[in-house]
């Protein structure tokens, strides 16, 4: 049941017909974990969090840097140094008191990826390193958790929406190792890129619209266009 | 035989600035290699060794995966080949 200020908060989108009040006590329910709350971490994190997702889990062990406020808006000047799951915790919760938020400080590896996972409904993928999102798809297709992937670099975005068993994942798409880098980009490319996401995230709660499923949706904001490109299950993906 | 190949935006610097090339071939590897003769910068972008692709290099028909082995896929008269290239910054 939704409280009176609950109604009130979330007025506008209860009016939305393909959100409704079910669909708001739907979003009040979900338990959504996000991995990374940097360039992506924080627009899907800020989005979901006004929306009204129940429970969200932010996952991040690393601390807040000069270098990542270009595009890291959760995090400000004076949060240099923190750990960024507690910058991030502070900010929304201010947003919205009324959910419920756990900041989680560690690195995703595999001796706790299937612990940090545990009990969430959804996963979003909002990590830095395609090493860390293997893991993550890994382990939401294992669990049979719905796997929302964004990525950026420059100006350009991916995104992708995995249900485990039924559509493409990551891993289907695997080629090989790809050497970290230092990547470039600039804000407004993960801020399109994690409302997108937190889009999926929403639709797929409430249980309205199209998901990016077998597509790979492709944005390059320096040509401002969005391409879609088809996707199909590999049949030697090894998950 | 025409078929056009669409370059990512952080390759046009090797296609003279194009960003879409035509080529002739009956198979994506056979695309690449005449993208190439034109182009031999695209070779290090896209190949880590002969015949084989860079981990993050994706190759796209008609904007359809035509993943594993993209290289020995059949082309045809009037086929779209994108390329684009793995992120994974976040």
């Amino acid at each position: 049941m939704l409280t009176r200020g609950e109604h009130e908060r979330y007025n506008r989108q209860i009016i939305i017909k393909e959100i409704g009040e079910e669909g708001q006590e739907r979003l009040k329910s979900a338990k959504v974990l996000i991995a990374g709350v940097g360039g992506l971490g924080s627009p899907v994190a800020i989005n979901l969090a006004a929306a009204g997702v129940g429970v969200i889990r932010l996952v991040d062990h690393d601390r807040v840097d000069l270098s990542n406020l270009n595009r890291q808006v959760l995090h400000w000047n004076e949060d240099i140094g923190r750990k960024k799951v507690d910058s991030a915790l502070e900010k929304l919760r201010k947003l919205n008191p009324d959910i419920k938020i756990k900041a989680i400080g560690e690195t995703i590896d595999d001796s706790n990826v299937s612990q940090i996972v545990d009990d969430s409904d959804l996963i979003v993928d909002a990590m830095d390193n395609l090493a860390a999102r293997y893991l993550l798809n890994k382990c939401a297709i294992e669990k049979n958790i719905p796997f929302f992937h964004g990525a950026v670099r420059g100006f350009e975005g991916r995104v992708m929406t995995v249900i485990p068993g039924e559509t493409a994942c990551l891993r289907c798409m695997y080629r090989g190792p790809v050497p970290a880098e230092i990547f470039p980009v600039i804000g407004v490319a993960p801020a399109v890129i994690g409302a997108i996401q937190a889009t999926e995230v929403i639709k797929f709660i409430v249980g309205s619209g199209y998901l990016l499923t077998n597509r790979l949706l492709v944005y390059d904001g320096l040509k401002l266009k969005f391409t879609e490109f088809k996707l199909k299950k590999n049949p030697d993906c090894d998950l | 035989m025409s078929i056009e190949i669409y370059i990512h935006t952080s390759q046009v610097e090797l296609t003279d600035g194009l960003e879409v090339v035509e080529v002739d071939g009956k198979t994506v590897s056979e695309c690449l290699d005449h993208l190439i003769e034109h182009f031999p910068g695209m070779e290090k972008g896209l190949f880590k060794k002969k015949g084989e692709l860079h981990p993050f290099v994706e190759i796209y028909i008609n904007l359809e995966t035509v993943y594993p082995d993209e290289l020995n896929k059949p082309v045809k008269d009037g086929d779209k080949i994108h390329i684009i290239l793995m992120l994974a910054g976040g």
